[in-house]
């Protein structure tokens, strides 16, 4: 067991964090949103078992957090779709580009 | 040393399909991508010794990945990616904002002085054993949140998608 391995385990997930900034900002599809929210939620889910692993592996409280974030994800996929759902029958598209009406 | 070798083969495996996602036209491919990305997190949560951590992420995201695939083919225009249609927009800021969200938290991960790191792990039975005994404990309420939001969104989730009947 080495010391390198938090700072390693923290700049991939701060990797992933940074690649899902970029498909949120830059996708104009709404399921391709939720694919860079996923990796964004990814890279904490690293971050948390790094620091519960590395840091504290007495405190079960990082393996809840971890279990929380992960429901997390689930629910932002229900949402998400439902969201999705509603949109395709309403106007046959999910491209954000294309509800320009919701803006405020 | 062969825990930091497995922890950065996982680690890049999932940071390239990662990115991966958004470098293909083709959504079926981008799903893969992100099935590959997700499992190969859960390797990285086996190789850092959080046994049940890396099971349920892989489990989880298994399904979790098949679902999204079934919706991309549903909602998608051109799901196979034949077309090379242009999914983005304003691409220099989202690849600045990125730069600069995974080079501040690299610089985060870097730069402090962290506490000393602890050798040694429960094992995994233990883990198991004492994640229980925290979620029926301690952590109780969090846990029953948790499931509480759950209901609420598949009930939210249900309640925007369902055809709504005219009277």
């Amino acid at each position: 067991m080495t010391s390198e391995l938090l700072p390693i385990s923290l700049a991939i997930g701060a990797g992933l964090f940074g690649i899902g900034i970029y498909g949120v900002l830059s996708q104009t599809n709404l399921v391709m949103i939720m694919m860079g929210i996923e990796l964004m939620l990814g890279g904490a889910l690293v971050n948390l078992v790094a620091f519960w692993r590395l840091l504290h592996p007495d405190n079960y409280a990082g393996q809840v957090f971890v279990l929380l974030v992960m429901t997390l994800m689930a629910l932002d996929m229900a949402v998400g779709f439902g969201i999705a759902t509603a949109r395709f029958r309403a106007k046959g598209s999910v491209e954000t580009e294309e509800a320009a009406e919701l803006k405020g | 040393m062969q825990q930091v070798v497995a922890v950065v083969v996982f680690g890049l495996a999932a940071v390239v399909l990662g990115a991966g996602i958004f470098r293909t036209s083709s959504m079926v491919r981008s799903a893969l991508s992100l099935l590959g990305s997700m499992a190969a997190l859960g390797a990285l949560f086996l190789a850092l010794e959080a046994e049940f951590l890396g099971v349920l992420q892989l489990m989880m995201m298994a399904t979790e990945m098949a679902i999204m695939a079934i919706f991309m083919v549903m909602y998608m225009m051109d799901p196979g990616g034949l077309g090379k249609m242009e999914m983005a927009h304003q691409k220099r800021v989202a690849i600045a904002f990125g730069v600069i969200a995974g080079l501040t938290g690299v610089a985060l991960a870097v730069l402090p002085a962290w506490a000393p790191i602890v050798a040694v792990a429960p094992g995994p039975t233990l883990q198991v054993h004492d994640l229980g005994i925290e979620l029926l404990t301690r952590s109780m309420l969090i846990f029953e949140t948790a499931g509480l939001a759950i209901l609420v969104a598949m009930v939210a989730a249900t309640a925007v998608a369902i055809v709504r009947r005219r009277p």
